[in-house]
């Protein structure tokens, strides 16, 4: 049985957030794209969400040697470092590129883009608009999307990879209405973003649902990395339905202060030298300690204040920050937020080549979804720049991809459909086992963790994945398929987390003792596919 | 915890004839956004409701809803409860899902001309209008786009953010004026709406228009008003004997003065309907207000400022501000919404400027006799949007009409320019007033704005009153009950 509805083309992008659009602008180039996404498009992901800013170096003091080591360092050496090459190397390209297709980044007085300091970071070379630059990447490429022929599928659901002969041939979705939706293409990219939403708190959007991570491990792709799930040390924690939110790290960049409870700044104690600018992992970590041993707020947070500076300057700099929090009833002119880790980023993901070509023949990778440009801990500012370097050289190497013959495998949609045709028979509320599986694996693979939380946690997400989770209607069949997708990449941090015994970069196994410097760790990359999994030996990267 | 109830829009346009509404009880956290009410029905209660989300943020621009009417991003706007919830006025996909595509493809991309430095003056020029998040709450609210030819508030606002733009290789300005910029009444509803508070009127239409004035864009029909300005410092050729002309330069109180106010007649006050300003002035003297009414003042500049004609709104403004600083007023009183709006927002002025209503609220009024009437009240934009005065007309009708019932605060078409420009756009805009008032079942409509009296008496066949008119009326009720003693 084929799909009602079928679409062929050369280059086929799954995913609109930044790396995705900024994927399918450059593979347009060489002939028919199809833009997939399952918001509208640019409204989904997490690019439009990010705040804070964009690494480039562009001063003739900085170097890109000292952006490499920055985050290699900032990564605890788990990072590829011929992905970290060409991300410092070519992001100040890949800005050049926005700003011709009409960035509106803040300047200096000298028509130079504005740099601020950011954590982890010996430079100021965080690129910023105010504290919506995500923003304002999305907008900027969304409207030179529209100028291109790419043709756009929107609210369509990538459920699978369709796959012939071991190669990738295109994808099948659900739209809105859950009606089956194939594409066929030469070749396929996925830059389908994250998935911190399989954790109870989270500053992801909707879209995060790993679901990139889950197509490709079914297909066979190989990722790598899983466990370095980094916790964003400021999210918002109240009203409770909000918790998690982001509250950027531009707030300290321009000089937010941390205080716990009892006033005390407590950085001091955990990274002297760079207080509330060291790097993400040991802020979260801070936070984290601060409030397990009652030195938090009652809403369980710590304060981050910006009282000290001007209001026209929090105005200025943090508009975005100063509007959210208004809603909720805090004016941070005036008084603290509240505020503690929240999942935020996944460092790992597919491995890639520095041509974001995937272990899978026909499969590219780019953004959040891939692995091994962050390592074990991505610095802030790191991962805009991401999108838009390994975004380009995906839809360029997609692109340059040799046409194909091969055609949709008619066994798999069979396969799909007697899938799909399940759902309506199933007994389990999907709602219920999303929350289920959200708090097994806040409380056993979040910030601290050990073999026995771990194997818990591994246990709960069994037990979930083992429901069969039920379609209401036709249109709820896109939920029981996120929420596999979320079970299964659920499994593939724990099973990560298990494998890797040492605590590293965002990884802490507190069952564990480390003897090592990261740079010394005897470990490279964990690994994961339907063939084999293991941890890397003999240093990392390798 | 708490619990609230909702009503909640729902539509199959494949599956249902009609719309309808379900009420729905839920159990959400304190301080719970109406997305989070919303998934807790999805959840817990009916699976099949059909709404769109994403970033949660308030940064996406997917999940605008209306709630009583009023739109708002659901993630960001606490739920309350007994509200209802339905989309946007924009074609419905489902439930309060709506097809956002075509208002999205509306939206102008920039054309990169690889060249052009941008400087930093002129990114801070653009960034005003930069925060758009694409929720087209703007678009659902505009009322110009219902009736004319018009790409929308949204549009709009890009395309003056591109022409602010070096970087960008197109001439905006006349794809502006194609795309309907001279059909905005400027009634200011999508800056209202905005959750990012852009004042695309202020900030979009009028300069764009400004700069298609300097390209020779302006509408034939607009040149022959700023000429009129030019000529005779008045933006209407007065059809009776002008106010000014017949009023003296102070009009004492009867009893007691409870205050002096300096009085800016405005264009249509004076020459097009003096008598309804004589009847003002009939009820200022009731309640102890002295008038100062400078008679060398002229047009404020609104209709120059609405269309873009600018380049001698300066000269205006001096005269009018000397005018009053001469007499000495630290009060002056505007009872067109237009002038009152202007005056407020596009002068520096050393004097404050009030409404006829807050004047009249401020100092309080003897009560007046009660008209055996049902009316209704048509906000002025320039009253309610442009200077935030919605209560007091209010306030000042229920003390003197029997029955007082409300109308949606639409725009009437009377102003932005669009009536002088596009008169059957302004004419559509106020058939569908008529259209309102008839569903009232009103005597008659009170308004606070010539233009708006003027333009909507043209489309409806209800009497249309200004506010003091009405209450000189109750006073003469009061009177004749009380000599019939």
């Amino acid at each position: 049985m084929l799909a009602d509805d079928c679409h062929d083309c050369h280059v086929l992008v799954i995913g609109s957030g930044g790396a995705g659009i900024r994927a399918a602008i450059e593979a347009s180039k060489y002939g028919d794209t199809i833009l997939v996404s399952k918001t509208l498009t640019g409204k989904g992901g997490c690019t439009t969400m990010a705040e804070g800013g964009y690494n480039a170096v562009l001063r003739a003091d900085d170097a890109c040697s000292l952006h490499a080591e920055d985050t290699l360092s900032g990564g605890a050496y788990l990072n590829d470092p011929a992905l970290v090459e060409v991300l410092v190397r070519e992001a100040p390209e890949r800005v050049a590129d926005l700003m011709e297709w009409g960035a509106v980044f803040d300047l200096t007085d000298e028509d130079e883009i504005a740099q601020r300091p950011f954590g982890g970071q010996r430079f100021p070379r965080t690129c910023y608009a105010g504290d919506r630059t995500g923003h304002e990447i999305i907008m900027t490429l969304v409207e030179h999307l529209r100028s291109t022929d790419v043709e756009v599928l929107t609210e369509v659901a990538v459920i699978d990879l369709l796959r012939s002969d071991g190669v990738v041939t295109g994808a099948a979705g659900l739209d809105r209405r859950g009606e089956l939706v194939t594409i066929r293409a030469d070749s396929t990219i996925l830059a389908t973003g994250g998935g911190t939403r399989i954790y109870d708190i989270s500053t992801n959007s909707a879209s995060g649902t790993g679901d990139g991570f889950a197509c490709a491990y079914r297909a066979g792709a190989e990722l790598i990395d899983m466990e370095m799930v980094q916790f964003h040390p400021t999210g918002a924690v109240y009203p409770h339905d909000a918790r998690g939110r982001l509250v950027t790290e531009a707030v300290r960049g321009e000089g937010g202060v941390l205080l716990n409870f009892p006033g005390e700044r407590f950085m001091s104690r955990y990274d002297p030298e760079r207080m509330e600018l060291s790097t993400r992992d040991v802020v979260a970590r801070a936070i984290a300690t601060e409030v397990l041993e009652g030195r938090g707020t009652i809403h369980g947070g710590v304060y981050l204040d910006v009282t000290h500076l001007a209001p026209g300057e929090v105005e200025a700099r943090l508009p975005i920050m100063l509007e959210q929090f208004l809603h909720f009833g805090v004016d941070i002119r005036e008084e603290p937020m509240e505020v503690a880790p929240t999942a935020h980023h996944m460092m790992g993901g597919l491995r890639i080549t520095p041509s974001c070509q995937t272990t899978l023949p026909g499969l590219f990778a780019c953004g959040e979804v891939a692995g091994g440009v962050h390592g074990a801990n991505r610095l802030g500012g790191n991962a805009l720049a991401d999108t838009q370097v390994f975004g380009k050289r995906a839809g360029e190497g997609a692109g340059k991809a040799k046409r194909s013959s091969a055609g949709v495998d008619d066994r798999q949609i069979d396969a799909l459909h007697a899938r799909l045709d399940a759902f309506p028979e199933g007994t389990a509320d999907p709602a219920q086992l999303r929350r289920r599986l959200r708090r097994a694996m806040w409380t056993g693979a979040g910030i601290f963790r050990t073999a026995e939380d771990l194997t818990g946690a591994l246990a709960e997400i069994r037990e979930i994945s083992a429901q069969h989770p039920r379609a209401a209607y036709q249109s709820n069949l896109i939920e029981c398929c996120t929420l596999e997708n979320m079970c299964l990449t659920a499994s593939l941090v724990v099973r990560a987390a298990l494998m890797r015994r040492e605590s590293r970069g965002a990884h802490v196994r507190q069952d564990v003792e480390t003897t090592w410097a990261p740079g010394a760790s005897p470990y490279g990359h964990t690994y994961l596919s339907l063939e084999r999994e293991g941890v890397e030996t003999g240093g990392a990267g390798e | 915890m708490k619990d609230l109830t909702l009503r909640v829009f729902r539509f199959d346009p494949l599956a249902d004839g009609e719309p309808s509404y379900e009420t729905y009880t839920v159990r959400v956290n304190e301080g719970a956004r109406l997305l989070h009410a919303l998934h807790a029905i999805h959840d817990e209660i009916d699976p099949s409701l059909h709404y769109r989300y994403c970033c949660g943020s308030g940064q996406c621009g997917s999940c605008a809803v209306r709630v009583d009417g009023e739109p708002v991003l659901a993630c960001m706007d606490e739920v309350r409860d007994g509200t209802t919830i339905e989309p946007l006025n924009l074609p419905v996909v489902r439930d309060l899902v709506t097809d956002m595509e075509p208002g999205l493809m509306e939206i102008p991309g920039l054309l990169p001309s690889g060249e052009g430095q941008v400087t930093r003056s002129e990114i801070e020029a653009i960034k005003p209008l930069r925060d758009c998040i694409e929720c087209l709450s703007c678009v659902s609210e505009c009322p110009a786009i219902t009736v004319g030819h018009f790409a929308g508030p949204a549009a709009m606002r890009q395309a003056m953010r591109l022409a602010l733009d070096p970087r960008d290789a197109a001439d905006r300005v006349p794809e502006a004026v194609r795309e309907g910029l001279f059909t905005c009444t400027t009634c200011q509803r999508c800056w209202e709406v905005c959750p990012k508070e852009i004042r695309i009127p202020g900030k979009a239409i009028e300069k764009l228009r400004e700069m298609a004035n300097r390209s020779g864009l302006t509408l034939p029909r607009h040149l022959g008003v700023a000429k009129q300005v030019e000529r005779t410092g008045r933006s209407i050729e007065h059809t009776k004997v002008t106010f000014l002309e017949e009023a003296p330069a102070v009009i004492e109180p009867h009893g007691e003065v409870k205050a002096t106010v300096g009085f800016f007649v405005g264009c249509m006050y004076n020459g097009r309907l003096p008598d309804t300003a004589w009847d003002m002035v009939q009820v200022m003297q009731r309640n102890g207000i002295r008038l100062v009414i400078p008679p060398e003042q002229v047009c404020c500049g609104s209709p120059l400022i609405r269309t873009g004609q600018t380049s001698s709104l300066r000269m205006l403004q001096k005269r009018n501000i000397d005018a009053f600083v001469h007499r000495g007023v630290d009060l002056v009183m505007t009872m067109c919404a237009g002038c009152g709006s202007t005056l407020k927002n596009d002068y520096e002025t050393p004097f404050r400027v009030v409404d006829v209503t807050e004047v009249l609220t401020m100092y309080g009024i003897e009560p007046p006799g009660k008209l055996p009437l049902k009316v209704t009240y048509h906000d002025p934009c320039h009253l309610r949007r442009g200077q935030g005065i919605s209560e007091e007309p209010r306030e000042l009708i229920r003390m003197v009409a029997e029955e007082f019932v409300e109308m949606p605060p639409i725009c009437c078409g009377a102003g932005g320019g669009v009536r002088s420009g596009l008169p059957e756009v302004a004419g559509a805009l106020g058939k569908g007033r008529d259209e309102e008032i008839r569903k009232t079942g009103a005597d008659a409509v009170i308004s606070v704005c010539p233009f708006c009296e003027f333009h909507i008496s043209e489309n409806t066949g209800v009497p249309v009153k200004n506010i003091t008119t009405l209450l000189l009326e109750g006073y003469q009720e009061k009177d004749e009950r009380s000599g019939g003693e």
